[in-house]
């Protein structure tokens, strides 16, 4: 690989916002035609300021980028684009209600060669599929397609570009197993054919599955480049986080296990569009997390949410301890002892204009009020407590919940519910977006409330997070439960099927 | 010598700041209003002394300009609370009007032969202010229950019912109500039925001391209580309130009420303080004005009631101006514009700096 040509090298560059923030220092980068370098760091590591220099979205302070032996330095993507570098985000860039063929001529202003009308447009689309594996039909409309195979169709938006050099920004978070098996093929594809491609990603085993190097940046500066193989996890971790890490679960052997909450043919509101689903049956006992597995949008949200009190159920019960909850609204719901951690902390968890304080007080806000007023000391005080008890990292509770990091707001909303001491406590992608350090704290946490007795319902979409955490585990799809495995029996070839629309019954042997 | 906006690291926050570009922004606006005086050979700088001598330096100008203040600051305050809840409600002239009918109505109902009319004048006012109040409420939250019961627009709703309570009092001006003479207005009330003067000498009336006290209790409910959290919870980010147990559409229905009931008691106290009776054109846009002191006062009480002030005293001032200098009226709405648009402009130089760079000579 050393010999390929080299295809990208960035050289010193580095990158300030305004006068105090140094995101990228002296960064040495470079790239050879033909092979795959995962781009490894924490959130903050410096990684998209990298990329989004390289794509032209900023413009570095200092440093110099040579690609194809030339020196450039792009003022927008589209200049990028042209010179075929091409970047894939998390969220895709697609017209739903239009064809794969309709999106890909979108915004070209001079056609690829090849392509001068829509017919010959689809010919190419076709030739370019077929040569890398892709499976995209040109007359397929984005909206009936899978997350997978929308992500191909982005793919083949660069190729049909004549990109050369692809970057993946966490291109695996939206795929079920077997999806990222597919892209890997088609990735390999790619790299045999001679292009170049980054993945920016914080997942140890893609890197070693997929990367020929890596790079791995910490706190703005380029630590380490080595090959994949000449490495292990276990040092990559080290690399990037700057220390070990203990990412081993601790947990007792539950007493009591009596049952906490038990769903019974709950009717869930079906989203606009969606079809309605079958009715779910669960039952969540004390001293134990029941892992939802299943990939982003399947319904966990909506399972969740229903039992909450945040969406009305549309018939079947749910019942706490024996109490039937099924008519209480939120407020009662979280009085009578259920917490809440939902996926996205900073549009729904958390008030993020407002004060650490404030933000202690949402949700209990009538245990903090004599006479109508609110007894802020009282609130002061919890404040200071969920802050000492969960390390969230800040000058004092005045602070502006919205200012604090990812990590440090999550364990802001995770210690705000478990302050409270709740019977059931529901967490939704718990440490999406949180750096490994932030991840270690957050784990901990939640297999010690297990320890002591709460239930504990998990979903996520990271397999791995579900196998680390759970005891029993569920998949949903489309808004089924496919099935329900104990932990020691859970393989990600089983979970995977049932994560794409397999019955337990049919996967299991 | 070329300028441009630069971001500032952290925003300026501190009053003084706030105080020294608000200055400077009427200063502003008061010097290119001044153009305005030159093709009538008249002097800005008489005009304008003319203009802050009387609204703030004259006894009885200034009285006025309280006065004028009055029903600004509880629109104001009524702005605080229906907005900061997520309410964005447009509907306050309507909302006055109406308060300032159902106040009439229990004055006209304690004239000679009414049902009141034996009663003590204290109770008839206050039962008249609690009416207007009471209707000012309910009209908002009519407002208030079709947004958040059926979805319907809010801003286009309050703004049609703006037209209904205007049209319903001339209506009942020109017929029902109307007084024998020549003005479409109802009788006068009598003297023992006026909010009493507080400061003798000029006509400053006791509803002045009501919107004070209005402005305490608000700030106490928004800042301190539990119900004020929820409401400002709310505004900032229904889902995050639905998630933390708040009621939304209860609380937004408490603020619509509470908007519209200050808004309802501003115009009763209108009527008993100012003008005695009920007449057409009585509110002539202290329903939107109320609106612009409340931004231009940040949304905050004390700021809001300071905005009021500086408002009626531009508009008392206005007035004088033009008697004395012969000025058109227009060139004082203009100012008066000019300075609005320029003390809303100073909000980006909170956050951001003028940068002058001058090209580099050799």
């Amino acid at each position: 690989m050393t010999n390929a040509i080299t295809l990208l090298r960035m050289q010193k560059i580095t990158k300030r916002f305004g006068a105090s923030v140094l995101a990228n220092d002296k960064i040495d980068f470079d790239l050879h035609a033909g092979e795959v370098v995962a781009l490894l760091g924490e959130n903050g590591a410096g990684k998209s300021t990298l990329m989004n220099i390289l794509y032209g979205l900023y413009e570095p302070t200092e440093g110099k980028i040579e690609f194809s032996g030339v020196q450039t330095s792009f003022r927008d993507p589209a200049q990028a684009i042209e010179h075929g570098i091409g970047m894939i985000h998390q969220e895709f860039m697609l017209v739903e209600p239009f064809t794969v063929a309709e999106n890909l001529l979108m915004g070209t202003t001079t056609l690829p060669a090849g392509a001068e009308n829509l017919n010959t447009a689809r010919q190419l689309i076709r030739e370019i599929s077929t040569e890398y594996g892709l499976q995209v039909d040109p007359d397929a409309r984005i909206e009936d397609l899978s997350v997978g195979q929308r992500q191909r169709v982005e793919i083949l938006k660069l190729l049909f570009r004549h990109a050369k050099l692809l970057i993946l920004d966490e291109p695996t978070a939206v795929l079920t197993p077997q999806e990222t098996d597919a892209l890997f093929e088609v990735l390999n594809r790619l790299r045999s054919n001679g292009h170049a491609i980054v993945i920016v990603t914080h997942k140890m085993h893609e890197v070693m599955a997929i990367s020929d190097r890596v790079a791995v940046m910490r706190a703005g500066q380029m630590v380490a480049t080595v090959n994949t193989s000449e490495s292990t996890e276990a040092e990559l971790v080290r690399l990037m986080v700057g220390r070990d890490l203990d990412l081993s679960v601790d947990r007792t052997e539950p007493k009591g296990r009596k049952r906490a909450l038990e769903l019974v043919q709950l009717q869930v509101e079906a989203r606009v569009g969606a079809k309605a689903t079958p009715p779910v049956a669960l039952v969540l006992r004390h001293g134990e997390v029941l892992g939802i597995a299943g990939v982003d949008g399947n319904g966990q949200t909506e399972l969740i949410e229903t039992i909450f009190g945040l969406k009305e159920a549309q018939s079947g019960s749910i019942t706490l301890e024996g109490r039937e909850i099924t008519n209480l609204t939120t407020v009662e719901r979280r009085a009578a002892g259920i917490g809440y951690v939902p996926p996205d902390r900073r549009g729904v968890g958390a008030l993020v204009t407002l004060s650490i304080e404030d933000n202690v007080i949402l949700g209990a806000s009538k245990e903090f009020t004599q006479f109508g007023l609110l007894n802020r000391s009282l609130a002061r005080i919890a404040a200071d407590n969920v802050i000492d008890r969960f390390g969230v990292k800040t000058p004092d509770a005045e602070f502006i919940s919205g200012n604090l990091s990812g990590g440090n707001l999550q364990k802001l909303v995770l210690g705000r519910e478990v302050s409270r001491d709740p019977k059931v406590l529901l967490i939704e992608q718990p440490t999406r977006g949180l750096d490994v350090g932030a991840i270690e704290l957050v784990w901990g946490e939640i297999i010690e409330q297990r320890n002591q007795g709460a239930a504990v319902l998990l979903a996520s979409t990271e397999l791995e997070e579900i196998l680390a955490l759970s005891d029993r585990i569920a998949v949903m799809f489309e808004g089924e439960i496919m099935g329900i495995v104990p932990r020691d029996k859970a393989t990600t070839p089983i979970l995977g099927a049932m994560m794409a629309g397999r019955q337990l019954d049919e996967v299991a042997v | 010598m070329r300028f441009s906006l630069e971001k500032r690291d952290t925003p300026l926050v501190s009053g003084w700041s706030i105080v020294a570009m608000s200055v400077l922004a009427v200063l502003i606006g008061m010097a290119l209003g001044g153009i305005l005086f030159l093709p009538f050979e008249a002097s800005p700088w008489e005009g304008y002394q003319s203009l802050i001598g009387n609204a703030f330096f004259s006894k009885r100008g200034f009285g006025y300009t309280l006065v004028t203040a009055t029903p600004l600051m509880m629109v104001g305050f009524g702005t605080i609370v229906a907005w900061r809840c997520g309410f964005i409600f447009l509907g306050f002239e309507g909302c006055l009007l109406i308060g300032a009918m159902g106040g009439t109505m229990v004055g006209l109902g304690a004239l000679e032969g009414g049902i009141l009319s034996s009663t003590a004048p204290a109770l008839v006012i206050a039962i008249a202010l609690a009416w207007g109040a009471t209707l000012g409420a309910l009209w908002a939250g009519l407002v208030g229950e079709l947004k958040i019961r059926f979805g319907g627009n809010e801003v286009l709703i309050a703004l049609m019912m703006n037209f209904l309570a205007i049209y319903l009092v001339q209506y009942l001006v020109a017929g029902p109500w109307r007084v024998v003479g020549d003005m479409p207005q109802t009788e006068r009330l009598p003297k023992d039925l006026w909010l009493p003067y507080i400061v003798s000498g000029t006509r400053l009336h006791a509803g002045f001391l009501v919107a004070i006290a209005s402005g305490v209790v608000i700030w106490v409910v928004m800042a301190k209580s539990r119900a004020g959290f929820e409401m400002i919870a709310s505004g900032l980010n229904p889902r995050s309130a639905r998630y933390g147990g708040i009621q939304v559409a209860i609380r937004q229905r408490q603020a619509a009420l509470i908007a519209g009931g200050l808004a309802g008691l501003a115009g009763a106290i209108t009527i008993y303080g100012v003008h005695h009776r009920l007449l057409d054109g009585l509110s002539d846009g202290t329903g939107f004005v109320g609106i612009v002191t409340a931004l231009l006062g940040r949304m905050s009480i004390p700021g809001t009631a300071i905005a009021s002030v500086l408002y009626g005293g531009l508009s008392v001032g206005g007035d004088a101006m033009q008697r004395q200098t012969g000025l058109p009226s227009s060139i004082v709405l203009i100012v008066q514009a000019s300075i609005v648009l320029l003390l809303l402009a100073t909000e980006v130089l909170r956050t951001h700096r003028i940068v002058f760079s001058r090209k580099k000579k050799i």
